[in-house]
């Protein structure tokens, strides 16, 4: 009885005082943690790989008119980090930011538009400029009257109303 | 293989004329289709003459395909390393089988599963209580069928509740939960006493069904299904992921890279390795005893840092895909895990000693919990719940998985049939898991880590994998489909057989002695998100909705401030 106590008593005070001063002070991370991931849209070429492979629909990648719009739920994010794998312009990779926690769970949406090159003989949508961006041309690319010459990178774009996107799972009972 | 066709020999010559169509196209698991009316004689016969372990039922909603359902018991040869699947058609207008359970035990809860998520009624089953669905779910809505989306939503129905078992004459109710006091997770046992003693219980749980084999079957991918398979439990994610993965690679006939295999097994014993620590702090912690809880967490913890630094994070490390793993272990970190673990084997072998002689955890843990040999075999527990109980099974030997076969496991099995005997096998096996992942850093062969598929996976296959996760067997099937998904995926997680085993085990208890019987086969429930309340004075019940529930924490936050 006396012995077991005495031990686990060697044990303890062997130990120490253990823990760590966190919240004060930072907490490091090691280099292949995957945290919160970041994305870069002037690298995106709106692919999709991301929102195909995406486990627990986290990414959201949709077309409305000449924009591509993808939406990261990141309260979903399982940071399995297969969006990283996948990107063949690595437009997106995991942080060392792991303090998500947040009571609005807004605060953990984000949103990314690239605009759609449309195509001069039937004026649909076909491709990111980004991606087009990548091949070495001489071209010209309208984008309505008065921005004639304008072209390349266009990262936020203009604020416009859009339909707000079915969710992924109803809260509600319908 | 001699005693395999020893098996199907003697299962032949006792039932010639109702068994069809064997096939064996994977190694080491034989599917035989049995007449309907035949399939419970079959499966108790295999149970209980040939010494078969049941392991789960799998009903498929097959009417796309063949025009049926399709019902099947897998059940587990351990001596002879076989699984052998017995299927049935049962057809849609007539969705009925003969219940297994009053021969098998242990397969209750499976058929009454079978009955809530598919509507096949097991005739003659001796508890045909609603388990899975919610109290409020409307009758003759079976969610598996495939013509239900993932997504749907009905309307409440609360006059379907299941009816709660009757307390014996005389016997106090005690309710348990539905938030388990000691584990922090919903599982919500009456218990019947007379005095202090427990006479009797009654099981409700699934609390939070998270649906995720509805997922895999109709929303995910194959890629997508292991990082979601890994979300099962906050613990064992590892051994769910690998065994999703090589239950595909084995219905595919993926040859994955043997290096691929040693990092999964490496992995999986380091996870069996904090997941015991972690259990054995718990136990300190449910007897009151935290300074065992406070040393063997702080002993742990270097583990989770280390998973943290080869993986990338402490738990769900994400590493498996169908056909190998996603990153290798290089020099540097076998370097890392050698040096962690020299650490970790040192201080916990002190722990080790000093908890062996520990007459105050001997007084509270011997004789407590005791599950015989002959329960333990009849509810089929797996894992240190059944070796605790001298039934030395473990999958790492008995169906090889991983690099299980060329490591070679020595199982830890002990005959006391109670919770020190529990103890004392998780004990025993984080040494052997130590042992194991060394030796699998010293043999681990160079090469690849993920095998090249090139064509599209193979559809209709049937694949099983078990995996011996820390809590026990963690079962996989999946049957392979179109679309780039498989079109079932059966989970059986290590604590389904063994809660089924709870009501013979506490059984005679005392009343203080229950939260560690209970917690002495490491149960895995899982978090819900929903509060019922009953006003005693008018027995009004109200339900909680999350939202509700929030801006009430919220409100007292704010006045605190």
């Amino acid at each position: 009885m006396f012995k077991a106590k005495f031990k686990e008593a060697v044990i303890c005070f062997k130990a120490g005082r253990v823990t760590l001063p966190y919240p004060f002070q930072p907490s490091e991370v090691p280099p292949k943690f995957r945290g919160r991931i970041e994305f870069d849209a002037r690298k995106c070429i709106g692919c999709g790989g991301c929102a195909r492979v995406c486990p627990p629909r986290c990414i959201v990648i949709e077309d409305i008119g000449e924009l591509a719009r993808i939406t990261f739920h990141l309260d979903r994010c399982i940071q399995c980090a297969r969006c990283y794998e996948v990107c063949p312009e690595k437009a997106i990779w995991p942080t060392d930011k792991f303090e998500t926690a947040t009571t609005d769970k807004s605060d953990l949406k984000s949103e990314m538009l690239i605009w759609m090159s449309s195509c001069q003989r039937c004026g649909r949508c076909f491709e990111t400029d980004n991606a087009i961006d990548k091949f070495r041309t001489v071209r010209w690319r309208g984008r309505g009257p008065g921005e004639e010459s304008k072209h390349g990178i266009y990262p936020a774009g203009p604020p416009i109303e859009l339909a707000k996107p079915e969710p992924l799972v109803r809260e509600e009972a319908a | 293989m001699v005693a395999q066709h020893e098996l199907l020999t003697k299962l032949w010559t006792r039932f010639p004329d109702v068994l069809r169509h064997p096939e064996e196209y994977v190694k080491d698991q034989i599917v035989v289709t049995v007449d309907r009316e035949a399939l419970p004689e079959v499966t108790a016969y295999a149970v209980n003459s040939l010494g078969a372990r049941f392991v789960i039922s799998v009903a498929t909603d097959m009417r796309e395909k063949t025009g049926d359902f399709r019902f099947s018991h897998v059940v587990a040869f351990d001596k002879q390393h076989t699984f052998l699947v017995l299927q049935c058609h049962v057809p849609p207008e007539d969705p009925m089988v003969k219940s297994v359970t009053p021969m098998v035990p242990a397969a209750g809860w499976a058929e009454r599963e079978a009955r809530d998520l598919l509507g096949i009624i097991p005739v003659g089953h001796p508890d045909p209580r609603r388990l899975v669905l919610p109290d409020d779910f409307p009758e003759g809505v079976h969610p598996l069928r495939r013509e239900y989306r993932y997504n749907e939503r009905f309307a409440s129905a609360p006059q379907n509740a299941p009816p709660r078992r009757e307390a014996p004459e005389g016997t106090t109710v005690v309710p348990l939960g539905p938030f388990y006091p000691t584990l922090e997770e919903p599982a919500y046992f009456r218990l019947f006493l007379d005095g202090e003693k427990v006479v009797g219980c009654d099981y409700r749980g699934f609390y939070n069904h998270r649906a995720i084999e509805k997922l895999g079957d109709s929303e995910l991918n194959y890629n997508q299904i292991p990082f979601v398979a890994q979300q099962i439990c906050g613990i064992c994610g590892q051994a769910h992921s690998c065994a999703y993965c090589e239950a595909v690679e084995r219905a595919c006939g993926i040859d994955v890279p043997m290096r691929a295999k040693y990092i999964r097994s490496i992995l999986l014993e380091l996870e069996r390795i904090h997941s015991h620590l972690l259990w054995v702090g718990l136990a300190g912690h449910i007897l009151g005893f935290d300074t065992v809880l406070m040393q063997v967490w702080r002993i742990r913890e270097p583990v989770m840092w280390l998973m943290e630094r080869i993986t990338g994070n402490r738990k769900h490390y994400s590493s498996n895909l169908p056909g190998g793993v996603r990153f290798d272990i290089d020099q540097d970190a076998a370097e890392d895990i050698r040096r962690v673990l020299d650490k970790v084997e040192a201080e916990f072998k002190a722990v080790a000693d000093a908890v062996a002689v520990d007459t105050t955890l001997m007084v509270r843990l011997k004789g407590v919990g005791i599950l015989t040999e002959e329960n333990a075999r009849a509810y089929g527990a797996v894992g240190p719940t059944a070796r605790g109980s001298n039934v030395p099974i473990d999958v790492r030997v008995d169906h090889p998985y991983a690099a299980y076969a060329e490591l070679g496991v020595q199982i830890q099995y002990q005959d006391g049939c109670d919770c020190w005997a529990r103890t004392m096998v998780r004990i025993l096996e984080v040494f052997e898991s130590i042992r194991l992942v060394r030796k699998a850093l010293d043999d681990m062969p160079g090469g690849p880590v993920m095998a090249k598929i090139e064509s599209e996976l193979p559809s209709g296959r049937i694949g099983l994998c078990s995996v011996e996760a820390a809590r026990g067997e963690a079962h996989h099937y999946v049957l392979t489909g179109d679309d780039n998904r498989p079109y079932r995926w059966r989970v059986r997680a290590p604590t389904y057989p063994n809660l089924q085993a709870v009501p013979c085990m506490i059984q005679g208890e005392q009343l203080a002695d229950v939260p560690i019987s209970i917690g002495s086969y490491d149960p895995c429930f899982s978090c819900t998100e929903r509060v019922e309340t009953i006003d005693v004075n008018t027995n009004q019940i109200r339900i909680y909705t999350r939202r509700e529930l929030e801006e009430m924490s919220r409100r007292k936050s704010w006045l605190k401030e």
